[in-house]
């Protein structure tokens, strides 16, 4: 175990969950919504995945394919349930939230339901191979779920810059009333941006499922480990979370490298904690007066 | 030839407070209109009524012979961007902008439709023609303009469509008159075509023999059209 | 004489008109076809009419009137030893029948009280069947709720969304169990060790709320709940193998027969949730939970700037309450001996926020229904299996999306929505043309003349039914005396009308001719002529007034 294999694991798991945090952000940004559904977004995926592997083919961009779509159906499915009756409510931050937390809690629980408590596991998509750089072994999973994740940024990025859809969306983060003024609808543009973070959710999920297992509660760490990174980053800024999700992968390594693996989670959240007292808004919290309706 | 606008019996309000009173409205293609009344008598609600921005509202819209305006209670701006598709382009009051897009962006966001975002380029230049100081900033966040260009760019981001209506409100408010004159003057010089331009305003001498009709607006009603020539109000 | 017969409105039913003055002879006219006068209260009625409907529900608030004055009775026993009244009585008298009757302003202490008293005598009537459950799930029901008013008072009151608070507890309850495992220590101890715990708790946890805003602040406590959880279940002191830490003393002792136990354990927790009621009322309604209403959310700065010191209330709030919730810790190890991992489990927050949103956030009633409602779904109904919490998250959602603030949120969210509509309806109801409308009518300082434009417009309306050829003839026929209903009405109402621009005739002595004149209406002011037409004899010149008041009407 040497340092350069620490950066490697603290690199790879930034990747799966800065896609979360960067769901969440936008998600929160463009929405005004909380989604703490993105645990149950993330094993619906997983299950969306599973069942395909299972029942139609294994070979991998059809898996992933399949884990991207069930994220993304999910993603709608909460937008259709708590955003689009809510979003012109009283109350709607506090109900939004608690509205995704019950939508969890169902779906998970329905997800137990008709799966069973045991864990399901999925193909190796990117099968058994590694190549030696500099003298390290890179497995084919981590150079694969960097790749893939980068790869998915990126899109999502160039989406947000170039396109149609995308000025919308950037439109409704500043201004939702403005932007109602030039055509945008509130609720289609939510249909999107769901659909777009809970495709990344998917993603996240057939990825982080190449080491670890696929069960109805599974969504939960990354849920909470995505939040956190999208917290400490400045909810609302993609540069920020992928800046927050490095450092927190690095803290996560160097603790686990020289600490131990049960000491993670309080040297990361003692990271979070002082990253928030130092800036309240996060890292890239630029968007103080943006959703201030 | 329909008419652009076909206002019938509509009352508007918020809550329990009545803004506009059965008010009738034509407003005939190629048409300039201004509407001049004191704040508080409800220019800005008539306009918001159109786009359904109002709380409730009853009554009949008609733009271009289609129904716009019905009995709604829903929360205002429901449904707003189906009604501005439909061929209105909207500059209100205030400047509702977007302050992290550059002025460039923001002009694209004014191409809704399908035609207008596949020569927005065109447009664009169009609308650089008419407000000329817009040219050197297009990258420029609109959060740091002033409140002249900012102005400038929520009206281009109105002129980006093929609009049936254009509905300007104020355009004058809280510019130096300079400023407000050379908007003023934009928007005179625009070429309606086939369209019609409703301008709410204040300032009855901007307006002043340059608009087709100018209709005094008093207490939520129409208050007798005078020519353009005649200066309501004075 | 032209004759311009003015279209008339609805066809009336034609009569025939016998002059009462037919047997002295001194009727011009016998009998004469006239039109049957409809009933002239109908216009009123219905112009007068309430048209918009009206429902049953009022704005008054309903008050029970009970028999008996009591008012000084009840006004001098007070609660000792402080000198607040037992209830909001108001002594009246009946105005009918003069009896001395009381009225209770106040109910809700009356309410308490009797759902209290149904959780106190609860136990004895529990089927013999599931008195096992019932009991375990009463204890547990007690504990949660006290868990969920403190945590109200922290959401609610000092408006910090921490969900951290399960937390609290299970720390507080884990190092007692711990310290009284290792050390010995009796259970009375172990609440007041708790309460020191969760005091320092809530001052470490508070540091971030005074930089952090709203939901910065609920998503770092939902990963400070996690990291909880990680450090406890991993750490070997704290029993990682065995899903829990138990051995602590408590207070139900082994030695007594199972319904015993069970029977403390529910009366325990019970007290416990009163406790936690009463903590609730201390700081929710005195001084501290004032200052707070005058800060509600987003009107901070206002509050600040009127010299409330928002944040020290709240955080006060928030480390009070915290202390309070470490108390409850150091209980629930005294209780059950110990605790388990589940205390910081993810659905625990999940089901507590459950909890209070049921009932609506912010109070004391609202965060005890919804644990009532929970903890009856989730521990009785034990035989469901996973449906349990499935149908707990569609209640959630349910009220997320239905109701604003749970279930004591209804009437307020009713009262205003029925507010809003009611509004909207008077607005849209207001009627076109004819009367004054609303604005203009508060700038007339008269409003007999208002009133009066509605009148006569009214019976102009009724007048304007009745003109019809027939009653045109009967007055061409007859100018002067008696004449049939219809045509009778009119003319009363043609001769009250103002001096000003009233018609007359003006007499020619000299050529016996008659010409239309109008009254100016101002004394030294002369008539003017309004037609250059002159009329032979009296009679043409009374019907040309005639004929010309109805143009006049017709055209009003």
């Amino acid at each position: 175990m040497d340092i350069t294999f620490v950066i490697i694991n603290a690199i790879v798991v930034a990747s799966i969950y800065g896609l979360l945090a960067v769901a969440v952000s936008i998600t929160w940004s463009s929405l005004g919504l909380i989604n703490l559904g993105y645990g149950f977004v993330f094993s619906f995926a997983g299950y969306c995945a599973y069942v395909v592997a299972e029942n139609v083919s294994e070979f991998p961009a059809v898996v992933a394919a399949a884990g991207i779509l069930g994220g993304a159906l999910a993603g709608v499915m909460i937008c259709l349930l708590v955003f689009i009756p809510l979003h012109d409510k009283p109350n709607f931050t506090t109900r939004g939230m608690i509205g995704t937390l019950a939508i969890s809690l169902i779906g998970s629980q329905a997800l137990l339901m008709y799966f069973g408590p045991r864990a399901k596991s999925l193909p190796e998509i990117f099968g058994f191979w590694s190549v030696k750089i500099f003298g390290t072994v890179l497995t084919s999973d981590k150079i694969g779920i960097v790749v893939c994740s980068i790869i998915m940024l990126i899109v999502v990025v160039m989406w947000m810059r170039g396109s149609r859809r995308g000025l919308e969306i950037r439109a409704m983060m500043m201004n939702p009333h403005a932007a109602s003024i030039v055509g945008i609808g509130i609720r289609s543009t939510g249909i999107y941006v769901m659909a777009m973070t809970g495709a990344m959710a998917g993603l996240a999920a057939v990825l982080l499922s190449q080491t670890y297992y696929i069960a109805p509660f599974s969504g939960l760490t990354p849920l909470i480990k995505g939040v956190s990174i999208a917290l400490c980053g400045g909810l609302g800024s993609v540069s920020g979370a992928v800046i927050a999700a490095v450092i927190l992968g690095l803290t996560e390594a160097i603790t686990s490298r020289y600490l131990g693996g049960q000491y993670v989670l309080i040297t990361q959240f003692l990271v979070i904690i002082t990253i928030l007292i130092v800036r309240p808004r996060g890292i890239a919290g630029l968007l103080d007066k943006a959703r201030e309706q | 030839m329909t008419d652009v606008l076909r206002i019938d019996g509509l009352s508007a309000g918020y809550g329990p407070l009545r803004v506009i009173h059965d008010l009738d409205l034509v407003i005939r293609p190629g048409e300039r209109l201004g509407i001049v009344g004191l704040n508080g008598h409800g220019k800005t609600t008539l306009l918001y009524a159109i786009a359904g921005l109002t709380g409730w509202q009853r009554g009949s819209i008609l733009l271009n012979g289609v129904q716009i305006g019905r009995t709604r209670s829903q929360g205002p701006g429901r449904y707003t961007h189906q009604i501005v598709r439909k061929g209105l382009a909207i500059m209100p009051q205030g400047d509702e902008i977007f302050t992290g897009l550059t002025v460039e962006e923001h002009l694209d966001s004014g191409a809704f439709t399908r035609e207008a975002w596949r020569d927005r380029k065109a447009r664009k230049e169009r609308v650089l023609d008419l407000f000329e100081p817009l040219r050197k900033l297009m990258k420029t966040p609109v959060g740091r303009l002033s409140g002249g260009e900012r102005r400038m760019v929520s009206i281009g981001r109105g002129l980006m469509t093929d609009a049936k209506l254009y509905l300007v409100d104020e355009p004058s408010l809280g510019l130096a008159p300079k400023i407000g004159q050379s908007v003023m003057e934009a928007l005179l010089a625009l070429d309606l075509k086939e369209s019609a331009m409703f301008i709410a305003e204040q300032n009855v001498a901007l307006l002043e023999g340059r608009v087709d009709r100018v209709i005094g607006m008093h207490a939520g009603k129409l208050k007798g059209e005078a020519s353009a020539t005649l200066g309501v109000g004075s | 004489m032209t004759d311009t017969t003015p279209e008339t409105g609805p066809k009336l039913a034609p009569t025939t008109w016998v002059n009462p003055l037919t047997p002295w002879g001194t009727a011009g006219q016998d009998d004469v076809t006239s039109v049957q006068a409809p009933d002239p209260r109908q216009p009123w009625d219905e112009n007068t009419a309430y048209k918009a409907k009206t429902y049953k529900v009022g704005r008054l608030k309903h008050y029970i009137v009970w028999p008996a004055h009591g008012a000084k009775l009840w006004d001098r026993w007070r609660w000792w030893p402080t000198r607040r009244n037992l209830l909001h009585i108001k002594g009246l008298y009946n105005r009918k029948t003069l009896k001395a009757e009381k009225k209770i302003l106040d109910r809700r202490p009356v309410y308490w009280a009797i759902c209290l008293l149904l959780l106190a005598i609860a136990p004895f009537f529990f089927p013999e069947s599931m008195e096992n459950t019932l009991l375990s799930a009463g204890a547990i029901f007690g504990i949660f709720a006290a868990i969920n008013v403190c945590w109200t008072l922290i959401v609610g009151t000092a408006s910090i969304f921490s969900l951290a608070s399960y937390a609290v507890v299970g720390v507080a309850a884990f190092l007692t169990t711990w310290l009284s495992a290792n050390m010995g220590l009796p259970w009375y101890t172990l609440p007041l060790i708790g309460a020191f715990m969760g005091l320092a708790m809530g001052a470490i946890i508070a540091i971030p709320a005074l930089r952090l805003d709203g939901f910065y602040y609920a998503l770092l406590t939902l990963g400070l709940n996690e990291l909880c959880r990680v450090f406890f279940t991993t750490s070997s002191e704290f029993g990682s193998a065995s899903g829990g830490l138990y051995g602590a003393d408590t207070y139900i002792s082994d030695q007594w027969e199972p319904y015993a136990q069970s029977l403390t354990g529910y009366y325990g927790a019970f007290l416990l949730m009163i406790a936690s009621l009463f903590l609730f009322r201390f700081i929710n309604g005195k001084r501290l939970g004032r200052i707070l209403r005058m800060a509600p959310e987003k009107r901070e700065a206002f509050a600040e700037a009127c010299g409330v010191d928002y944040r020290r209330a709240r955080v006060t709030i928030f480390v009070l309450t915290s202390a309070a919730l470490g108390f409850i810790g150091g209980f629930y190890a005294a209780q059950f001996g110990g605790v388990a991992f589940q205390i910081f489990s993810f659905d625990t927050v999940l089901l507590g926020l459950a909890m209070i949103t049921i009932g609506g956030i912010g109070k004391a009633e609202g965060a005890i229904l919804g644990t009532l409602v929970v903890t009856v779904l989730d521990k009785v109904m034990i035989d469901w299996g996973p449906i349990r919490h499935f149908s707990i998250g569609l209640i959630m959602l349910g009220v997320v999306l239905f109701l604003s603030n749970g279930y004591f949120g209804i009437k307020k969210q009713f009262n205003a929505w029925r507010d809003k509509k009611r509004g909207e309806w008077r607005s849209i109801r207001s009627e076109k043309g004819g009367e004054a409308l609303p604005e203009e009518a508060t700038e007339q300082d008269d409003k007999d003349e208002l009133f009066f434009r509605r009148f006569d417009k009214m019976q102009r309306d009724y007048l304007k039914g009745l003109i019809c050829p027939e009653i045109i003839e009967e007055h061409r026929r007859q100018p002067l005396g008696q004449h049939s209903e219809a045509l009778e009405r009119v003319c009363y109402y043609f001769r009250r009308a103002p001096m000003e621009d009233k018609y007359a005739l003006h007499h020619d002595h000299a050529k016996d001719r008659y010409k239309i004149i109008a009254f100016s209406g101002k004394r030294g002011v002369s008539p003017r002529v309004v037609d250059d037409r002159e009329y032979d004899n009296v009679g043409d010149a009374y019907h040309a007034i005639f004929i010309r008041r109805v143009h006049d009407l017709m055209e009003s």
